[in-house]
């Protein structure tokens, strides 16, 4: 189960509202390498992992990017506060207003509304794995992107943590897969995959601990 | 301008993110030893703070408070000078 903490993980307080960089932000809500896909990658994901590391990796990261989530909605509900009509159509964010107001909604700065097409769960934790290392890098890139767009310091702070988030758990998930690769065949990580062939994975740890 | 509460929140979410990356490292290396007893050296004063935090400033978990304490701004998007 799930428990909310009313906190955030760090925290946002934005003076200047700015519709503009919302429109550009709100896409690590809902969008292709946004929060909401990175959460429900990995607590989906979770199901199938083999090991228990991989299980609580994923149990955590997973509820990590959910408070994530949470952060990137703050940034986007403070950047559109009190906006007037003319703010609204001189800065573009007149085409997302339409449809949601100020509510915040998972879409991409593109417009283009969330979809469970942004993320996969495979069922093979060499495969899953894979994908979150490469999840964390591309949403790490788009974090470089938005610091390249915007400069407002009470915009920038709470995001360029975001990013220094990305490249951590990059580096955790790459432990995830060493202590998953050792577990293996090492001539053929390929030979079976352990989240469903249990018999080969347990004939493999047999093997692996009279080696050592 | 911080106010008193946010300043002892930032203080709280400070320790817990200490906490939290230590977690994260002993997932992927459970035999660290100082790793574990620095864990629990933080963990303690973490459940110090947070008691003190939260009678204080009310819950932070709905599993410490209910009704009118609960649902007490400001909740964690709004910044408190937007509140009042």
């Amino acid at each position: 189960m799930f428990q909310y903490e009313k906190k955030l993980q760090y925290p946002v307080r934005i003076k200047t509202p700015n519709p503009k960089y919302a429109q550009i932000i709100i896409s690590q809500y809902g969008g292709p390498d946004g929060e909401l896909g990175a959460s429900l990658r990995y607590l989906s994901q979770r199901f199938s992992m083999p090991f228990a590391e991989l299980k609580g990796l994923l149990t955590d990261i997973g509820t990590e990017e959910l408070g994530h989530l949470e952060m990137i909605g703050a940034i986007v509900y403070q950047l559109t506060r009190n906006l007037s009509p003319e703010e609204i159509k001189k800065s573009g964010f007149d085409t997302y207003f339409v449809d949601h107001t100020t509510g915040v909604y998972p879409v991409a700065a593109s417009g283009m509304p969330f979809t469970a097409t942004y993320l996969q769960s495979k069922g093979d934790v060499i495969t899953d794995l894979h994908e979150d290392l490469a999840a964390e890098q591309k949403a790490r890139t788009t974090y470089d992107n938005i610091l390249r767009l915007v400069d407002d310091p009470d915009v920038r702070d709470p995001i360029k943590f975001l990013r220094e988030r990305e490249i951590v758990h990059y580096q955790r998930f790459g432990e995830g897969l060493r202590l998953t690769t050792d577990r293996l065949n090492e001539k053929n990580f390929y030979a079976f995959n352990p989240s469903f062939d249990k018999q080969c994975l347990n004939r493999q740890q047999a093997q692996n601990r009279a080696k050592s | 301008m911080l106010t008193e509460r946010s300043k002892a929140l930032q203080c709280l979410s400070s320790l817990q993110f200490i906490l939290w990356e230590l977690h994260l490292y002993l997932d992927t290396h459970q035999d660290d030893c100082e790793a574990m007893a620095r864990h629990k050296k933080y963990t303690e004063e973490y459940t110090a703070m947070r008691a003190d935090f939260e009678e204080k400033y009310g819950p932070l978990s709905a599993a410490t408070g209910s009704g009118c304490a609960w649902l007490a701004n400001p909740w964690p998007w709004d910044t408190e000078e937007c509140v009042k």
